[in-house]
């Protein structure tokens, strides 16, 4: 029995040893250094399988209470390296601290990198590391992100994790890039399931030609001109990709409508203009609201597949210049709800079009909806519905209801107001 | 010594002076002081007589005026003794022990000449408190008596509650020196004669010369001895000594004990307030909820503090980490050595305020205690969250009304903080699963720790959360009482 | 002293069906489901109820001896059944089957707390602490396992209805087409290779004499069997709307990618609310599973007093499951091939049983 004790006493001692000394996978919060966000580009040297690979690390002095510290709120690094994994310990030639992708907010990607053949393997190696989520927002850049970084400079929210989430979070309720679930795990999953094409962020740093349209968001980003002395990122459009490789962009409405029309991709109420039927020169600022689903119906048995789409609109009237009487007259309410159901028709046509001839895909999530056709999965895939989708015809009607016109609802006669 | 252990057994003289000899003898008067001896003679009878009996224990009073003046101013020669004196005859004894023992009880023993016998009168008055407001277990609604040190107030306390002939106060003497007296409480009607069995074989088989009081008694015969959890409940409130009592449960009462034990006792009997039950039903759950609360915080808040800031820091909402981290840099000490730092400095100022002779003296302690935190943050010693941890932690377990399942929490807690530095959330809940485990296979007199809620009986259901009063039907099943609907459904 | 309950040593209802759903339902958070993925695709959550379909015979036969020979467990059916010789070899077999699946589970359990959240720390260390846990608990016995799983049960199922719902809120739905995955043949034959997943029930019939009447017993089977089903059903649809069919064939542990990937709230990473829940119920599956091995091994060599085994046989599991060096790749695909080998004894066997107590007569005394 004493025996027992003694041996129980020593092992007890023997627990202790590993409570001073620290166990294998203690790490002390403030002996890791955050990474925010990891930028990758390709590598400048010729060496094919590296990247060129950018940390930017939260400095957490900079959330002390006493924060007037005057050390900046981050510290970016670049180097390359042979993928994400190892760039970790290679970065700690530098950083004095265990690198922690915990934090990580978003990764970016050079427009350039994206559209190598190559991207796939080293987005494969995020799935390697335990740190990396799978809900970490994807955007793409159009120049280096090195640069981008440089570039992106928020003037409210120093606290560059903080930034990023938020400008995400309400760039996609306000439908210009892609729902925030456009990120690693869904870029996975829809590159694995090789049916649609995956819709990235879309973001840019640089000023290109100030593009000065009618409409209010047919956009890239860097195309809105943006006065006083604001961040020079702008947050708009998507980056389609096909097959884990990036093909193309979307521009901010296209966008919008691209994610209108999927169904995994639910968003809140959005602001669009449309053209005012009665007045050339205004435009009718409206609430639109999805309150129904959108009906999509596919006969893909026949010879000549057709998809059926309609999409039922709720449209709040925000505001009219032309300030014709709509609340009143029905038959102006008429022409205005087919004025709005052509030029959504148009666009939607537009994009579809674009998808089929340009990308030969679509960002739609439709293949989802297409799958309920099949029984199989051996039928589906059989199917090919990347191959098949190009030569499909698809029939799209917009059905526009006019909802409440805001919150004072009716306008004064403005040339009674005038004499 | 030897002739008077064996004088002890012995049956008195009838010679008074031979008898009051050697009763000196064993008072080792005059050392003693409080020994008084009276010698008279009973007029009308014309004996000598001896009323023998220790003054600080007894009535003076009483014995002057009911004992001693009728025997002086008897007339009659007829009369038999009993008749002569009012006050109230307990018993005749011709042993030498026998008459100690009631000596030694506060009573009154006379002896006359010629009669081989001594005449015990009861005249005890031990001086005591009086009843007064519990100290421990405050509540706001209900009843505000407490248990003193006085058995017999005691023993009213509870047959005010209870006026039933089926109350046994059954008494046992449990030490062989000291004499002590242990009252073994129940419902004839409702315990169990296997469980009132059991405890009463426990007691009788200790040898033990002074049990003092029912703290130390506990200890002699509680299930686990080095069990970090307790089995017997103490309360000083004689209204929860009754619930139990009618319950089925068995109380033992003492005199010198101001508070009485239930046994068995469960884990929820710990838990339980008497004010969970005097509170209308909801309010009632509320304060269950915040014990739970204040339970599971005192238990793990600082042992999860460890575990993230150390193993699963991605747990943390990105702004606190990054907050912690920065005041964490300029501390030198790593976590685990912070909060058990501190953890121990709480506990220190805790009992030093418990023993500072001032009833504000906790209240002291746990200013003081936040004040050194502030201090330490200020010195970068601590880091401020670990302060913020550590006083919740402490402060919660106030909120853990019984102390004995108070310590048992604290005490286990240190366990959580090591297995926490160890291994993480791994290492917690490594702790917690073997805590079921030993929780699950623990008994208290032979009734699961955790009955009802595992194994199942018959019950109220009154675990963590109560029902409504009317649907509480039945007494637990575990305790196997012998009737166990204790109201029939109202409309 | 202990001993004032009749009852002692037996488990109610509520326990027996805990420790059915803890021990058979735990497997939804482990690499099963990939197992399922990869057999069936889309229709994974078809495969179950059709494993379910067909291993309601040998269950159906076992609960028909249990309440034939009260107060009998299956290690005294067998002897009673096969007599002594037959019955040892039978024994011998059961055991070194329950032994082998304890090693196989244990080691992927291990691989699991070390490659998703303790990756730098050495699985011994993790394996150690995994089985010591187990060990106490199986030490303590059959009721106290019960009793343990009860007490627990409510939070598991808590943690795992918190997980399905936000799982269901965030995942699409069109994922869980086509409906019939990999096609009707393979849906059945996928099926039947794989419906030793309910093994566990054979095994259960081995405590049937722990539990406090027959007609219990048969009672927590059925519920335990339908909530298992069901919570299998409702995961597996889950997993594949989150991270569609060919992503989570991918995953080796699709639970745990599921607790990494979904949010709650303003709390993005919650997978560690979810893991202490996991890791309990690990433990107290591992103690129950370390109890049978013990009880199988006490009937086999004649030990009384089993639990003292428990321990020997803990260690002898940590040697044994530490041989394979890569676990993920040994320790799964040997499961597949196990799991696929040991379906003819978990389909027949209880067949043969009931066979031979219906030529013994046996059902006359009905």
């Amino acid at each position: 029995m004493n025996n027992i004790k003694r041996g129980s006493l020593m092992l007890f001692f023997i627990f202790l040893i590993p409570l001073l000394s620290g166990c294998w996978d203690q790490t002390s919060i403030e002996e890791r250094a955050y990474v925010v966000a990891i930028g990758l580009d390709k590598s400048k040297s010729d060496n094919e399988n590296q990247i060129q690979i950018s940390y930017i690390i939260a400095n957490p002095e900079f959330s002390k209470k006493e924060a007037m510290t005057t050390e900046p709120p981050m510290e970016t690094i670049t180097f390359d390296a042979n993928d994400i994994n190892v760039a970790r310990n290679k970065a700690n030639t530098v950083v004095a601290k265990e690198i922690s992708f915990n934090l990580l907010s978003v990764i970016i990607v050079s427009e350039e990198l994206a559209k190598d053949k190559n991207f796939i393997r080293w987005m494969y190696d995020a799935t390697k590391e335990r740190e990396i989520k799978r809900d970490t927002p994807l955007i793409v850049v159009k120049e280096e992100s090195t640069k981008f970084f440089k570039q992106n400079q928020p003037k409210l929210e120093s606290r560059i994790h903080k930034y990023y989430d938020l400008i995400l979070k309400y760039a996609s309720k306000a439908g210009m890039i892609p729902n925030s679930h456009s990120n690693l795990g869904r870029y996975y999953r829809i590159t694995q399931a090789d049916a649609s094409l995956f819709l990235g962020i879309y973001g840019t740093s640089e000023k290109s030609e100030y593009k000065r349209s009618e409409e209010e968001d047919n956009f890239m980003a860097g195309q809105i001109e943006i006065g006083g002395e604001s961040n020079k990122v702008q947050f708009m459009g998507s980056a389609v990709f096909k097959e884990g490789q990036m093909i193309g962009t979307l521009t901010g409405e296209e966008t919008r409508a691209a994610v209108l029309i999927n169904e995994g991709l639910n968003m809140g109420s959005i602001i669009a203009t449309y053209k005012d039927p009665f007045d050339d020169r205004y435009r009718v600022t409206t609430r639109i609201l999805q309150k129904e689903d959108i009906k999509i119906k596919m006969d893909l048995k026949s010879p000549l597949p057709t998809i059926d789409v309609s999409i039922p609109l709720y449209i709040d009237i925000l505001s009219q210049h032309s300030m014709v009487d709509y609340v009143n007259d029905s038959e102006k309410r008429e022409r205005l709800k087919q004025s709005i159901e052509e030029e959504v028709t148009n666009t939607y046509n537009k994009l579809i079009k674009k998808t089929q001839e340009e990308f030969k895909g679509e960002p739609f999530g439709w293949s989802l909806i297409a799958r309920k056709e099949f029984l199989t999965i051996k039928e589906f895939e059989d199917f090919d519905w990347m191959e098949t989708y190009p030569e499909i015809d698809v029939n799209l009607t917009v059905k526009v209801n006019i909802g409440n016109f805001g919150n004072q609802s009716k306008v004064p006669e403005l040339e009674e107001m005038r004499d | 010594m030897e002739d008077l252990t064996t004088l002890k057994n012995k049956a008195i003289d009838s010679n008074l002076e031979d008898t009051i000899e050697i009763l000196k003898k064993f008072y080792s008067v005059p050392l003693n002081q409080d020994i008084v001896i009276r010698n008279f003679s009973i007029s009308g009878l014309d004996k000598k007589a001896t009323v023998i009996y220790i003054n600080s224990i007894t009535d003076s009073e009483k014995i002057e005026e009911h004992i001693i003046r009728p025997l002086l101013t008897n007339n009659s020669t007829e009369k038999k003794l009993e008749n002569i004196s009012p006050a109230q005859l307990l018993n005749t004894h011709e042993n030498f022990s026998n008459i100690l023992q009631d000596i030694n009880n506060g009573n009154t023993a006379l002896l006359i000449d010629g009669e081989p016998k001594a005449y015990i009168f009861s005249s005890s008055k031990f001086q005591g408190r009086s009843v007064e407001k519990p100290l421990n277990e405050v509540v706001v609604n209900g009843p505000k008596e407490a248990f003193n040190e006085n058995v017999i107030d005691n023993i009213s306390l509870l047959r005010k509650k209870i006026r039933n002939e089926n109350l046994i106060f059954e008494s046992i003497t449990i030490s062989k020196n000291s004499n002590n007296v242990l009252y073994i409480v129940y419902m004839k009607d409702l315990a169990d004669e296997k469980l009132l069995q059991n405890i009463k074989d426990r007691i009788n088989s200790l040898d033990i010369n002074s049990i003092q009081n029912l703290s130390l008694l506990e200890q002699y015969i509680e299930d686990k001895v080095k069990s970090i959890f307790p089995t017997i409940l103490s309360t000083e409130r004689p209204d929860r000594a009754t619930s139990f009592l009618e319950d089925g449960y068995i109380v033992l009462l003492m005199d010198n004990s101001p508070d009485s034990l239930v046994l068995p006792a469960t884990f929820w009997s710990f838990f339980h307030n008497s004010e969970d039950h005097y509170l209308r039903f909801i309010f009632g759950n509320f304060i269950r909820l915040l014990r739970l609360l204040a339970l599971l915080i005192t238990l793990f808040i600082s042992a999860l503090y460890i575990a993230i800031t150390n193993y699963h820091v991605e747990m943390v909402p990105t702004d606190l980490l990054l907050a912690i981290s920065a005041t964490r840099e300029v501390v030198p000490f790593p976590t685990i050595i912070e909060i058990l730092m501190m953890e121990i400095a709480f506990e220190l100022i805790r009992e030093g305020g418990l023993r500072v002779p001032n009833p504000i003296g906790p209240t002291i302690g746990i200013v003081g205690a936040l004040i050194l935190g502030q201090a330490a943050v200020e010195a970068n010693i601590v880091s401020p969250l670990v302060v913020i941890i550590v006083a919740l932690s402490g402060l919660c377990s106030f909120a853990i009304g019984d102390m004995k399942l108070n310590f048992s929490v604290r005490l286990s807690r240190f366990l959580f903080i090591a297995s926490a530095a160890i291994f993480g959330f791994y290492g917690m809940t490594a702790v917690l699963t073997i805590g079921i485990f030993y929780l699950v296979s623990f008994y208290s007199f032979g009734v699961p720790y955790l009955a009802p809620m595992t194994p199942k009986y018959i019950s109220s259901k009154d675990t963590f959360f109560r029902k409504i009063l009317k649907t509480e039907q039945y007494r637990p099943g575990y305790l196997k009482p012998k009737d166990i609907v204790k109201k029939k459904e109202s409309q | 002293m202990n001993s004032m309950d009749s009852t002692k040593g037996k488990i109610g209802l509520k326990e027996l069906v805990a420790i059915i759903i803890l021990n058979v339902g735990t497997k939804v958070a482990d690499n099963t489901p990939t197992i399922f993925y990869e057999a069936f695709g889309t229709a994974a959550w078809i495969g179950i109820l059709i494993i379910g379909l067909i291993s309601l015979i040998p269950i159906l036969l076992i609960t028909k001896l249990i309440t034939l020979y009260q107060d009998k467990n299956l290690i005294d059916i067998i002897l009673h059944l096969f007599g002594k010789h037959i019955g040892f070899v039978l024994l011998f077999t059961l055991c070194i089957l329950q032994i082998f699946t304890n090693i196989n589970n244990t080691s992927i359990y291990t691989d699991i707390i070390g490659t998703m959240y303790f990756s730098k720390t050495p699985t011994v260390v993790i394996y150690l602490l995994l089985l010591g846990v187990a060990a106490y608990g199986a030490k303590k016995g059959i009721e106290y396992i019960g009793s343990s799983a009860w007490v627990m049960l409510f939070w598991i199922c808590l943690s795992l209805l918190v997980i399905l719902s936000v799982v269901f809120v965030q995942g699409e739905f069109n994922q869980i087409f086509p409906i019939l995955g990999t096609g009707g043949l393979e849906l059945v034959k996928g099926s039947y290779q794989n419906s030793s997943i309910l093994m566990d029930f054979l095994y259960l019939a081995l405590i049937a004499s722990n539990v406090k009447s027959a007609t219990i017993y048969k009672k927590g089977i059925w519920i335990g069997f339908v909530i298992i089903l069901l919570a299998f059903v409702l995961s597996l649809i889950g997993y594949v709307m989150l991270f569609d069919y060919y992503g989570v064939r991918m995953f080796d542990y699709p639970y745990h990618e599921t607790i990494r990937y979904i949010e709650i709230g303003f709390l993005n990473n919650v997978e560690l609310l979810f893991f202490p829940f996991w890791l309990i119920s690990s433990f107290i599956r591992f103690a129950f599973y370390l109890y049978l091995g013990a009880l199988l091994f006490g009937a086999v060599f004649k030990i009384k007093q089993f639990e003292y085994v428990v321990p020997a046989l803990a260690v002898f599991t940590i040697l044994a499951g530490l041989i394979p060096e890569s676990s993920v790749f040994s320790m799964n695909d040997f499961r597949v091939i196990f799991l696929n080998l040991i379906t003819p004894i978990f389909l027949l066997f209880p067949c043969l049983l009931w066979i031979t107590a219906k030529l013994k007569g046996d059902f006359k005394n009905e």
